[in-house]
């Protein structure tokens, strides 16, 4: 509405100054294109001179100014087309009024008025116009046709004087706004129509009402796309950005010879970017950049450039300062983003055809593949070397993020480009200075440089086919207009098109579409075409539709702790059930309850809500659980449908804790990272669980380990006697403990491990013992290690670890091939092994029984002694229960003896190795062990394992065979 | 060797804390009828031991010798077919298996594996051994589904194979497994039990037991005699010979719920509750489960409370384990049973102190 005060409120007072800018407009040449309007020179002088008195020529300039708004840009020579139009009424000429009459229907003036000169044109023609001046009687004036035909039309006196009637009544019903223009035009033209019937000797009543309806069925929102760039609603500080930035172009584009001015608009407008719209910087360069001049504005525009010429003065200082800007702006795309609806392709192609390029649009419906792009923008940059004629182009790629793969593709080649820009900037950074050079030297160069602007649109900035983009592109996010913006142009246009609202209707229409501006018109026409006024209670019930809108997971998160200000809630007049059916379509359509729940639970007790006694977050949390109850009884029984009550529990925590300030979200990590933890830890503890021997893993389950195995089991396996010497100068108690250590740590399979490194256990034995650390291998230390809690556990020095190490790697070896011929029949793949096995087993008894002493080797005494008492231990503990207590007192007795000779030298650790690598050289060793005791016949009872099964008599060298 | 495992009865004539069940058993194996058995009671109340040294009474020593296999089974389930990872152990005459370790896909392992292990016969079946055993740990965490498909089994192979299933709660258990099994309550043992189990060890260790202290061990093992044991064992590492006023060193996750109850007494609001959620985070994290956390946490807060208030508290920690068991994420449950009790103690609070 601000628009039409601006432009109807100085028409009364400024009546010559138009008329003369109207001549000046026309005489205006276009300095870059002047080739498509050849006729304006022509047709300028005599629109200006005909024998007409100044009535005249106010009555074109009103017809002018009343329909501006319905005018779009006509691809055609729209200089001609303006001088038509303000001839409209009098002229009549077969070509020309018929072209008109096409440009009309197709660009929509308001409904009344254009049928009127729909019938006017089609049904006086006669007599009215006449290739010669003379045939005409009375005044006349000639008129150009587009193909260069000039005739002389009759000028009608009494519809001048008509118009000059009218032209009062209008000035008097400026004041009113609110009355609709149309329908003031309308009966303009009806009496026009009258008038014009009785004027005229013949009339032909056919008026051509079929045409009508099908302007009637344009959609509003093509129907008042705005043409021009202060018609945008959009936020005036990012349209100007785009303008700028699209100005910085222009030095590259369009050469030196507008530099100066170019400097001047892009301070101004750096200046004025926060400034409000009325102060657009114009000026002559204005004029010329706009390639199709839109006819609608050009009273306006020039008017103002009147009152800009003072102010522009004021930068003349900074003008002369100013170091002239060329080159392409630093980064070559520009990247628009935002919801839907708010105008952002409106604008890129407002802003680029103001800035006098031609739009090539790239959407998602073309095809998007790499070398179509490439042939496509390589078409736009060359375009203006072939076709000088032409304005330069102006490369649009919208919906960019919408086809992923094809979109890619798109975007790849924009990235190859620039980055092939800037070697080129790095490699000419003078010729870049001259623009002449540079478009030859580009002509040299392979690959295509971008030296058009590139603006991309898309939805959502960080979809990730974006990702590489952002970085080089020049990002906007567009926000939403304000609500009163877009009021007052939904009321212009529902002014425009007779319809009855209200302002708070359309307040509350543009809130719930959140100032989507396309879904708001969509709506409107919809109910128009109803019949129907629109009310508050219309957009709040079901009959206006709603954009689902799926929200980020943040948002609704947002939206559940952050309650409206008091102000905002009482402007949604129906605070709360409409927050209660907002908050539940939010949280429903976005789905995913789990995680909705989830930032709940994360983040409620971040807020800082007033709780004295707790009972809101009892509430709170039980309202939670009630939902994890619901989400699990659905999981298990599949009933989908109770997935409806899940909601709720968001619309009970909003309304117990919402709080106005901003909460502070965050992603709710913590319990995912505890399930996985969790996870962690429990198969750790399945693995320790196989690891441990049945005989004592089948009376523990995973649960029991941690409730009462693991302290204790800390505890015993670092008792704080042992010291860390020599195990030689232990005395035999110490020895004991030390020996009851051992095999509590091979029983429960726990191990110390070099941390830092990942080599195996074992290796680290020869390693220097200080800067080791040493810890548990199944980590059971980190079943204790809670957070903020210390636990007073003995830890060993890392002596006795290593020396633990090394007891308990030794005792495995030995259990190793112990268990081998015992434990599983199965083993017979390795019968070599078996054999050295049971031979082992067999000196061990030996030596158990006393009855012989095997002394051949030193070494392989101790060997052999280690292995016999861990064979002893396993098989105690594993096969002779009944015999438990004797055979239990004998192992601790082995154990005590074995020690002695088998541990604490350094020379032994190098034995162990030995043992560790014990498949191959030890077994050998074995054998030739075992013949050496072949030599001596041995007798000796062999109970095999358990079942006492062989006790025949065997001599040692049938296990040699 | 732990003692714990060390001194474990091996045989029925053994057993000294469930002497009786001991030799009731006894006489039901050597009558050589044996039907199905469940055996339940609280942890480290000897339910292993006892089934252990009943399979050897049964099957002689046999049963000690025992075979780990972890297997994949695929198993048909309409139209996929599912692999399932599960670990038996298995000896000549009985199989022990916790199907329980399947997850949701438990029932496959009864309908399948299960049944096909009850299907095949024992080979020698001339003589006494007519039949085998299969031992089913840690019954009342298998699903509903599985629990009714085994029903079928226990019947229709009753003939050659035994079930012995064995678990914490026989509530969770549903009637019909019940009413096919003899049911085996193994109760936690008293406190005189336990002390007489531990003057047993120490008498076979050497080690002199001042009476007071055994007394004291086994009020804190919490009538559980595997961490008396242990207790002991760790005792005896500590510090020995042992004196009467020596310090129990005690469960750390234990400790670490005392710390937190402490939390809740010290100051009732949303802040020290979201304290209180990362230590509940970090007992779950290291596989506590739930139900013994806010048993715990209960225990300890009951030991501070007023006693006006401790009648609500229990029910509220027992709503809470309620709602606890049919959900999904304990810590929500936790939790509110923390911010309940914060709430009604606070109210307590400002009510007595205005």
């Amino acid at each position: 509405m601000d628009m039409d005060m601006d432009m109807d409120i100085p028409l009364p007072e400024e009546l010559d100054l138009l008329e003369s800018n109207a001549r000046l407009l026309e005489d205006y040449p276009d300095p870059e294109a002047p080739e498509p309007y050849p006729y304006e020179d022509q047709e300028a002088p005599p629109a200006a001179q005909p024998p007409s008195s100044p009535d005249l020529q106010f009555d074109s300039e009103i017809q002018v100014i009343g329909q501006k708004r319905s005018r779009s840009v006509s691809p055609n020579g729209s200089l001609s087309e303006t001088a038509e139009l303000s001839e409209e009424k009098r002229c009549r000429t077969d070509e020309s009024a018929r072209a008109t009459d096409e440009d009309w229907l197709r660009y929509s003036p308001p409904k009344g008025n254009e049928s009127v000169v729909v019938e006017q044109g089609s049904f006086v023609r006669e007599k009215m116009l006449s290739r010669y001046a003379s045939e005409i009687d009375g005044e006349c004036m000639p008129i150009t046709a587009p193909n260069g035909d000039r005739v002389y039309a009759r000028l009608d006196r009494l519809e001048g004087e008509e118009r000059m009637k009218k032209l009062d009544v209008r000035a008097n019903s400026d004041g009113l706004i609110l009355e609709p223009i149309n329908i003031l035009f309308e009966k303009m033209d009806q009496e026009a129509f009258t008038k014009t019937l009785e004027a005229s000797s013949k009339c032909q009543n056919v008026p051509d009402i079929p045409e009508t309806p099908i302007v009637h069925e344009q959609l509003w929102v093509d129907k008042y796309t705005p043409n021009s760039f202060t018609e945008l609603l959009s936020d005036e500080h990012t349209n100007r950005q785009v303008l700028l930035w699209l100005k910085q172009w222009d030095s590259s584009v369009f050469g030196s010879e507008i530099c100066s001015t170019s400097d001047e608009v892009l301070s101004s407008l750096k200046r004025h970017s926060t400034v409000v719209q009325n102060q657009k910087p114009l000026d002559s360069k204005f004029q010329r950049t706009i390639g199709g001049p839109k006819w609608s504005n050009h009273r306006y525009r020039n008017s103002k450039s009147m009152d800009e010429s003072g102010s522009s003065k004021s930068f003349q200082d900074i003008l002369t300062r100013k170091v002239k800007h060329t080159g392409p702006p630093e980064q070559k795309i520009l990247l628009l983003c935002g919801p839907p609806g708010l105008g952002k392709t409106t604008l890129a192609h407002v802003a680029a055809r103001h800035c006098g390029y031609h739009v090539v649009e790239v959407n998602a419906s073309d095809d998007r593949s790499t070398s179509t792009i490439e042939s496509k923008i390589l078409n736009v940059v060359e375009m203006n070397s072939i076709m000088s004629d032409s304005r330069p182009q102006c490369l649009v790629m919208d919906e960019i993020d919408g086809a992923l793969s094809d979109g890619k593709g798109a975007v790849e080649v924009l990235l190859k480009m620039v980055s092939v820009e800037k070697k080129s900037d790095a490699g000419k950074e003078n010729l870049v200075k001259e623009r002449s050079g540079r478009r030859s030297s580009k002509k040299g160069h392979k690959k295509a440089s971008l030296s058009r602007p590139v603006i991309c649109i898309c939805n959502d900035l960080y979809a990730p086919a974006l990702r590489p983009l952002r970085q080089v592109a020049k990002v906007h996010i567009f926000v939403q207009p304000t609500v009163s913006r877009v009021v007052s142009r939904l009321k212009y246009i529902c002014t425009r098109e007779g319809m009855k609202v209200n302002a708070i209707a359309l307040t509350a229409l543009a809130e719930y579409t959140e100032c989507d501006i396309r879904s708001c018109l969509n709506t409107l026409q919809f109910l128009n075409k109803k019949k129907e006024a629109v009310n508050v209670f219309d957009i709040g019930s079901q009959v206006v539709g709603r954009k689902d809108m799926s929200k980020n997971v943040l948002d609704i998160w947002k939206e559940v702790f952050q309650r409206k200000k008091a102000k905002a809630e009482r402007k949604s007049h129906n605070s709360k059930p409409f927050e209660v059916n907002s908050l539940y379509s939010l949280v429903s359509s976005r789905g995913d309850y789990d995680l909705i729940l989830d930032g709940i639970h994360e983040n409620i007790l971040q807020l800082n809500y007033h709780d004295p006694v707790m009972q809101k977050t009892v509430k709170c949390l039980n309202s939670l659980g009630v939902s994890d109850l619901l989400h699990q009884y659905i999981m298990r029984t599949q009933q989908n449908p109770l997935l409806v009550y899940l909601p709720p529990t968001a619309i009970t925590v909003h309304q117990l804790v919402a709080q106005i300030q901003k909460p502070n979200i965050e992603w709710p990590r913590s319990y995912q990272r505890h399930r996985t933890m969790m996870a962690e830890k429990m198969d750790i503890l399945n693995t320790w669980h196989y690891k441990i021997p049945p005989y004592i893993a089948r009376n523990l389950s995973a649960s029991s380990f941690v409730e009462d195995l693991i302290s204790p089991l800390l505890y015993i396996l670092s008792p704080p006697t042992i010291k860390p010497v020599a195990l030689q100068l232990l005395s035999d108690k110490e020895k004991n403990d030390l020996a009851q250590l051992v095999s509590t740590m091979v029983s429960y399979s726990v191990t110390y491990k070099n941390m830092k490194s990942d080599m195996v256990p074992n290796s680290l034995r020869h390693e220097v013992a200080d800067h080791l650390t040493l810890s548990f291998d199944p980590p059971i230390c980190e079943f204790i290690n809670f957070k903020d809690y210390t636990s007073n556990h003995y830890v060993l020095a890392p002596a006795v670890k290593q020396i633990l190490v090394h007891e308990v790697e030794k005792q495995k070896i030995l259990q190793v091939s112990i268990d081998r011929p015992l434990g599983n029949g199965s083993s017979s793949e390795r019968p070599e092994f078996i054999e050295a096995g049971t031979s082992n087993a067999q000196s061990s008894k030996i030596n158990h029984a006393d009855a012989i002493s095997v002394k051949n080797i030193q070494n392989e005494s101790n060997v052999t002694k280690g292995r016999k008492n861990n064979a002893n231990a396993t098989i105690v503990s594993q096969n002779s229960h009944p015999r438990k207590g004797t055979a239990d007192n004998m192992k601790l007795q082995n154990t005590g003896r074995m020690r002695m000779p088998s541990s604490g030298s350094f020379f032994d650790r190098f034995r162990k190795l030995n043992n560790k690598g014990f498949r191959s050289d030890d077994r050998t060793e074995q054998k030739e062990a075992t013949l050496d005791k072949a030599l001596h016949p041995l007798l000796f009872k062999f109970n095999e394992g358990f079942t006492n099964a062989v006790k025949r008599p065997v001599r040692i060298r049938e296990f040699l065979l | 060797m732990l003692w714990v495992d060390k001194y474990r009865p091996k045989t029925l004539d053994q057993i000294t804390v469930h002497e009786d069940v001991a030799q009731n058993l006894k006489k039901l194996v050597t009558e050589q009828d044996c039907p199905h058995l469940l055996f339940y009671g609280p942890p480290g109340a000897g339910k292993k031991t006892l089934i252990m040294a009943l399979l050897r009474q049964m099957f002689g020593n046999s049963a000690e010798k025992v075979k780990v296999e972890n297997r994949t089974w695929k198993v048909d389930a309409g139209s996929r077919s599912i692999d399932i990872e599960l670990t038996t152990l298995a000896s000549a005459n009985h199989i022990e298996m916790s199907p329980s370790d399947a997850g949701f896909q438990d029932r496959y392992v009864v309908q399948e594996i299960i049944k096909e292990m009850a299907k095949n016969r024992p080979i020698d079946t001339k003589g006494k051994k007519g039949f085998k055993v299969l031992l089913l740990n840690e019954v009342d965490k298998l699903s509903r589904e599985a629990q009714h498909s085994l029903r079928r089994t226990m019947e229709k192979y009753s003939a050659y194979c035994r079930l012995i299933l064995c678990c914490n709660s026989s509530s969770r258990v549903i009637e019909a497994i019940r009413s096919r099994c003899l049911n085996v309550r193994i109760n936690a043992p008293n406190e005189e039990q336990i002390v007489r189990a531990l003057d047993f060890i120490s008498k076979k260790e050497d080690l002199q037991l001042p009476s007071g202290f055994a007394a004291r061990i086994a009020e804190k093992s919490n009538r559980n005699l595997r961490r008396a044991i242990l207790s002991l064992e760790t005792c005896r590492v500590q510090q020995y010979p042992f004196s009467s006023k020596q310090t129990i060193p005690p469960m750390d996750w234990e400790e670490y719920i005392s710390e937190i109850a402490s939390d809740i007494m010290k100051e009732q609001s949303p802040k020290r509750l979201f304290q209180v959620r990362g230590k509940l985070y970090e007992l779950l994290i290291n596989c506590i489960p739930p139900e013994i956390i806010l048993k715990r946490l209960l225990y300890e807060l009951l030991k501070k409370l007023d006693a006006e208030l401790k009648l609500e508290v229990c029910h509220w920690a027992a709503y809470y384990e309620h709602r606890m068991r049919l959900g999904q994420k304990a810590i929500f449950h936790l939790e509110a049973f923390v911010a309940k009790f914060m709430s009604v103690y606070k109210a307590f609070l400002i009510a007595t102190f205005g």
